[in-house]
């Protein structure tokens, strides 16, 4: 099913953001970081979940399909690089396309940002920079039987379900051994949202300033 | 879905996309252009971090101009490639806009600093020095050093304290980190080191963390707790906060803070109880095990569960699972060291791992992990009050003569031990200091009760202050010496593991800047001692550290540069050249006292310092964040660290009513600080918690208590007495000190100004709305 | 869809290029104007007419950029817009097309590279095109005078001396031209072998070819002034015919690489006009369901969940989230119903 990829265990993850740092010093992303890191379960405890381009291989790419330029180039080996900047309009489609959240934009520079597997260390063999420098393996870049024989008894799952539709994608998730028959859930909510955190929610719509926001 | 409000003047860009997509925390504020990745040649120099004790290896990245201009991760053993956002980082500071490049100066604290020659500057505090001495005494003049310094520093700090300034007031601050630890290691086993390397994690059947929020503090150890429990390990995390390690521990006691001695007596109460003690180690091995059985025996969880707020199952539960495993470890730091009976505290939990007959094996001993990057080398060669190099202690006429000799001097000339750091800020304010030295630290936000610090330092007559960022407390000096970052010297470290490591140097410094170990010879020079500080560099004090550490506990006869170089570090002792180092003590049972034994201590648990009452009837502990080092002077200008945690907050259960971001002002009988509500289930109902890497105003220790452990003089950090209502506005945080006419890059300061705290306490997400 | 799609495509362009024909005829004065020689240049516009109509077709018929053509061009003529802000077009098309203002947020020395490159290659093409299809000719006045003039369409323009500033400018525009090419190619040369962020992933074909394509034009360009000032014509022949191989090959090149960009650009305009309509109308952006931060202009969004349905993404409504609270909605799913702690 899968080469060398990565793998994300969020349930090792220590919310230390050395990913995001290390990320940056990626030479391909100019001091620029890709990664996400996010603490999903705020007011509760300190879980977090790191989010990197999940190379979606089935539908390819939404993030390339949605995309009016033709922007987003997917190499052989299944990396869905960054958008190709001569033809990036920086429209956003992508930013709000991706079921997992990832592609970032520069407004300014009509150009998006996103994750690509730091090609320039994996083309040559090297792992990202964020599982190379991650402390406690929740990013984890090799095999399926390497990262077994690191720790045993391990399972992953590359397939997610965002309401009826479900995707595989190229990177993927640690899961428990007997959860390998159901796809991960993706978040999408079923019923609608009322209140986060006691603020009132449900497709609200905000004032516009003017101007940039 | 919409509602017209009227033509909006709108800018020909009408580009938005939500806050998280499109702000960018750029490597220290640089913008986008002006990154250079167009080296096609670069130098990998490997060395280690500058910060913490693990010690984590890593490569600069030097351009063909001979510039750090990046990192690269290294596959030490220590770190394999790991690194966490502060090791990413540091590589920032080399280079940084804020760098000194030139002595400060002034004749009073109410002038400017102007920049000022080498010579003048050296000669003035040269002056300075015999002035306050010969009309004061020796003693009236103070030296402080610091755990970040290279071992060889730390040495000269001793050495320039007792032979140059003939002073007995030095110490350093790793007494605001390591003493306890250092205290109950010699009491117990007659040398002060942890007894096992971080491998030796990776084979035990349970671990349990005391105190130490390792995700944080040492996010690169993490690997070897999880590597553990991947391993089928088992993990106890003891904590008031519910931490990233604590989250997903198999136990997680989150007990009051402070109340260490007694949940720790009570485990081995249980223990004895359910009979799970290794009596044929402790037969053979150990003095004073019946005291401690009978002074345990009044420790039934009952009890103690009520004195620690804890369930007593879960003293039970802990107490067998440790007491179970077939090989089981412990290691603490600060989160018990912190505190009045900080030495007993780390007592309380050798007497249990050695009960249980678990030290000296694989996988089945004793650690403490050392807060900073020389904690552990930083301690042991002179710049404590009451030692010397190699360990030796100042009070022994044996020891005073062996390095009256080495040193050439009169024993007669060689001081007595003086205090501790927080007693010589109580000298100062009461003028028995006079004069001060600081070296490698920034009391003004690391020390307790600021305002007694700013008293103290207020009071000198003359003051100075080496460092290469304006510190706090530098920018109340006299005279600033700005000296090398750890990339721009070479020397060595000795991490938590006692592991020594090389630190390379990997390019010059800047123009105008000092190794501390020039300065420190220049200064001898003035004073006349000149013969006694003829070193060229690193590789020199080096050497003659090596022969002043022969022969005694902490022997680095056989640790050579080259050696070094060669094997990525040794563990002292290596009392010769042939020696592989001991990465492992107390194998066959056996410690450095003259008996070989394990000297059990009894531990009466009792309550902190601070009273609770009405009050103040919460308690107030501190710590640290992931993204910033100690006093902060380094990390709060590095701008992906300031952007990952812009400010500090303050750290409480939902249930006193406060939203997140609500201005919360602490009291305690000190000071009073506002600061955003971080509001969060992961913290004991009656516990708040504040990080301290912040100055006055936002200063967690402008409200800790200067309250010191009677055998280590460690400040009680951890626990204080306090009180929390609301307040109008979040106390703004000050820019980090710069010299007259120079601001802070503001590139990486940009966020400093957010008045809301981060989501979790590693830091705000990524993707957070500002 | 594909075939018809790509037959109609192929008609369209075949008619584009047909036209082009009978312009250059009707132009070149029954072709009394046009100059034979130049007949390769001629037939490779006709080429890049029919494959520029051709890519650019297949390119609009896929649902993104389809949807966003439409409303881009729905915007641009509706009469609201030429009501509410008629310069914004203009404007527009002056930062995103002309002055490429956005070049300057990535890198300012990329940007000086750009500009250079894109009026050389402008002014180059303004020169040589109606050249080529004998649109424009210069005729001396008189037999040995310095007085020339220029006409368009065998209309007369205007009268210049050779000798003035303005004849030697005319004279040499192509010089002034390629070297503003040449500085701008020998930027993106110099980057591409040193830039860490543009050698990763780079392609010749995609990457390479185009800039040695501009620089060859350039660069015999120059040498076929040189050679006729210096040279008296030497060496004249072989740089006329790579000059004219490289031209031709760039021409026909040009929809198929990532010369491509240059027609695409424009749909930046469209896509900022489409947003910009309903941010000056006052309209409120659309907020994230969960969190409540402005996502994007609602138009926009309807347009993007249009596109998803278009092309079977099924999770169209998620987009009414903002990025972080999908990331977060997933990870405390993940915690709920996959694992909480560390197994």
């Amino acid at each position: 099913m899968m080469g060398r990829t990565l793998f994300i265990d969020p349930g090792r993850c220590i919310g230390c953001q050395a990913c995001v740092s290390g990320c940056r010093e990626c030479d391909s992303h100019r001091g620029k970081s890709m990664i996400h890191l996010d603490y999903p379960d705020e007011g509760s405890s300190v879980a977090s979940l790191p989010t990197v381009c999940m190379h979606c291989e089935d539908p390819v790419a939404p993030c390339a399909e949605v995309c009016p330029a033709e922007a987003i180039l997917i190499s052989p080996d299944g990396v869905v690089h960054e958008a190709d900047p001569t033809r990036c309009i920086g429209c956003s489609n992508c930013v709000n396309a991706c079921p997992f959240g990832v592609p970032k934009i520069d407004l300014a520079a009509k150009l998006q940002l996103k994750c690509n597997l730091c090609y320039d260390r994996t083309s040559l063999g090297l792992a990202p920079m964020c599982a190379t420098v991650c402390p406690t393996g929740a990013l984890f870049y090799g095999t399926l039987e390497e990262l077994q024989a690191e720790r045993p008894g391990v399972d992953v799952s590359n397939w997610f379900e965002f309401g009826d539709v479900q995707i595989t994608t190229g990177v993927a998730m640690v899961v428990p051994a007997d959860r390998t028959r159901d796809p991960v859930p993706g978040g999408l909510p079923t019923l609608p949202l009322v209140q986060v955190n006691g603020r009132d929610t449900g497709g609200r719509v905000v004032s516009d300033a003017g101007g940039q926001l | 879905m919409s509602r017209a409000v009227g033509p909006v003047p709108v800018s020909l860009d009408p580009s938005v996309a939500p806050p998280g997509t499109r702000n960018f925390r750029d490597a220290g504020g640089i913008p986008a252009d002006q990154w250079h990745a167009n080296q096609v040649k670069q130098t990998l120099v490997p060395t280690h971090c500058c910060f913490c004790g693990v010690q984590c290896g890593m490569y600069l990245r030097v351009d063909e101009r001979g510039k750090v201009f990046g990192v690269e991760p290294r596959n030490h053993d220590i770190n394999r490639s790991r690194l966490c956002p502060k090791g990413l980082n540091a590589y920032q500071q080399v280079n940084h806009p804020d760098r000194l490049t030139a002595p400060l100066l002034r004749r009073s604290r109410d002038e400017p600093f102007r920049e000022a020659s080498w010579e003048e500057a050296l000669d003035f505090t040269a002056a300075e020095v015999r002035r306050i001495q010969t009309a004061y005494g020796r003693d009236a003049f103070g030296l402080l050093g610091g755990a970040s310094l290279f071992s060889e520093k730390t040495y000269l700090v001793g050495k320039f304290a007792r032979v140059a300034l003939k002073t007995r007031h030095v110490d350093y601050n790793g007494r605001l980190c390591m003493v306890s630890a250092a205290g109950a290691n010699k009491l117990a086993f007659g040398i002060d080191r942890a007894a096992n390397p971080f491998a030796d994690i990776l084979q035990t059947d349970c671990l349990l963390i005391a105190g130490s929020n390792v995700g944080e503090c040492f996010p690169v150890m993490t690997q070897y707790l999880w590597g553990a429990r991947d391993r089928g390990a088992k993990l106890i995390v003891v904590d008031p906060r519910e931490t990233a390690v604590a989250r997903t521990a198999d136990i997680h006691v989150a007990l009051r803070s402070g109340t260490d001695a007694a949940f720790f007596n009570s485990v081995l109460h249980v223990v004895i109880r359910e009979g799970l003690t290794d009596d044929a180690f402790l037969a053979e091995h150990t003095t004073g095990w019946d005291e401690l059985r009978a002074t345990v025996a009044e420790y039934p969880p009952k009890l103690a569960a009520e004195i620690c707020g804890i369930p007593d199952v879960q003293i039970e539960q802990v107490a067998r699972m440790f007491g179970t495993a077939k090989k089981a470890m412990a290691w603490h730091a600060r989160g018990i060291e912190h505190h009045t009976q900080g030495v007993e505290n780390c007592l309380t939990v050798i007497n249990l791992c050695t009960a249980t007959g678990n030290l000296g094996r694989p996988g089945a001993g004793y650690g403490t992990i050392t807060g900073q990057g020389n904690g552990q080398g930083g301690r042991e060669h002179g710049q404590k009050s009451d030692l010397l190099p190699g360990g030796r202690s100042i009070a022994n006429p044996e020891h005073r003569r062996w390095i009256s000799e080495f040193w050439g001097i009169d024993e007669a000339e060689l001081p007595q031990a003086g205090t501790s750091m927080m007693e010589m800020v109580w000298q100062m304010q009461r003028q028995e200091i006079r004069g001060l030295i600081g070296i490698c630290n920034n009391p003004f936000v690391s020390l307790p009760n600021y305002a007694v610090v700013k008293d103290g330092y207020d009071t000198l007559d003359f003051h100075a202050q080496f460092d290469f960022f304006l510190s706090e407390t530098a920018a109340n000096a006299h005279v600033v010496f700005p000296v090398t970052t750890w990339a721009e010297d070479e020397g060595v470290m000795a991490n938590a593991e006692a592991r020594v490591v090389k630190h390379n140097k990997a390019q010059e410094p800047p123009p105008g800047v000092r190794t501390d170990t020039w300065v420190m010879c220049e200064l001898a020079r003035r004073l006349g001692a000149a013969d006694k500080f003829d070193f060229a560099g690193s590789r020199e004090v080096f050497d003659e550290l090596r022969a002043a550490s022969a022969g005694s506990v902490n022997d680095y006869y056989g640790i050579t540069y080259e050696r070094l170089e060669q094997t990525g570090g040794i563990a002292w002792p290596c009392p010769d050249l042939d020696h592989p180092g001991t990465p492992r003590l107390f194998e066959g049972g056996l410690t450095y006292h003259p008996d070989q034994k394990v000297h059990l201590q009894t531990v009466e648990w009792h309550p902190p310092a601070d009273r609770f009452d009405e009050q103040y009837p919460m308690r107030l502990t501190t710590g640290r964040t992931v993204a910033h080092f100690l006093s902060g002077n380094q990390t709060r200008r590095l701008g992906a660290l300031v952007e990952q945690t812009p400010r500090p907050w303050v750290e409480l259960h939902p249930s006193h009513g406060y939203r997140n971001g609500d201005p919360v002002r602490v009291t305690t009988r000190r000071g009073s600080e506002v600061l955003p509500a971080l509001v969060t289930e992961a913290i004991r109902p009656d516990h708040v918690f504040i990080p301290y890497h912040w100055p006055f105003p936002t200063s967690a220790n402008a409200l800790t208590i200067d309250a010191l452990d009677p055998r280590s003089k460690i400040p009680e950090y951890k626990v204080c007495a306090c009180r929390i209502d609301s307040a109008p506005a979040v106390d703004p945080v000050p820019a980090p000190p710069m010299p007259p006419g120079r601001s802070a890059y503001p590139e990486a300061q940009a966020s400093r100004d957010d008045p809301l705290p981060p989501s979790s306490p590693q830091g705000r997400g990524t993707g957070e709305v500002r | 869809m594909g075939r018809r799609v790509r037959s109609r495509a192929v008609l369209v362009a075949a008619a584009v290029s047909l036209l082009l024909v009978l312009a250059i005829v009707l132009g070149s004065r029954g072709l009394r104007d046009f100059d034979s020689a130049l007949i390769p240049y001629t037939v490779a516009t006709i080429f890049l007419a029919f494959g520029v109509t051709y890519r650019y077709l297949m390119w609009i018929s896929a649902p993104a950029a389809w949807r966003l053509f439409r409303q881009g061009l729905r915007t641009a003529f509706s009469r609201e817009n030429f009501r509410r802000a008629p310069t914004s077009l203009p404007r527009m098309a002056a930062t995103y097309l002309g002055f490429q203002r956005f070049l300057g947020a990535r890198s300012h020395a990329r940007w000086i590279a750009h500009q250079a490159m894109f009026w050389g290659c402008l002014l180059a093409v303004a020169i040589t095109f109606p050249l080529t299809w004998g649109w424009f000719t210069f005729t001396a006045s008189s037999a040995d005078g310095p007085g020339y003039e220029m006409r368009v369409w065998g209309f007369k323009v205007l009268g210049f001396s050779s000798s003035s500033f303005f004849g030697w400018a005319m004279y040499h525009g192509l010089d002034l031209a390629a070297v503003l090419v040449i500085g701008g190619v020998g930027y993106f040369l110099w980057r591409r072998t040193r830039d860490r962020a543009a050698t990763t992933g780079q392609r010749f074909g995609y990457d390479f070819l185009p800039l040695l394509a501009l620089l060859t034009i350039s660069v015999t360009g120059l040498l076929l002034t040189f050679s006729e000032i210096c040279l008296h014509g030497g060496g004249y022949e072989f740089l006329a015919v790579t000059h004219m191989v490289s031209v031709v090959f760039t021409l026909v090149y040009l929809p198929f690489g990532k010369f491509f960009h240059i027609v695409q650009r424009p749909a930046a305009v469209g896509m900022a006009l489409f947003k910009f309509q309903s941010r000056s109308r006052g309209e409120e952006l659309f907020a994230c369901r969960r969190c409540g931060t402005p996502i994007d202009t609602v138009p926009y969004l309807e347009n993007l969940r249009g596109t998803m349905r278009d092309l079977d993404l099924g999770f169209d409504e998620w987009a009414e989230y903002c990025p972080r609270c999908k990331r977060v909605l997933r990870g405390s799913a993940y915690l709920q119903h996959v694992k909480r702690g560390f197994r």
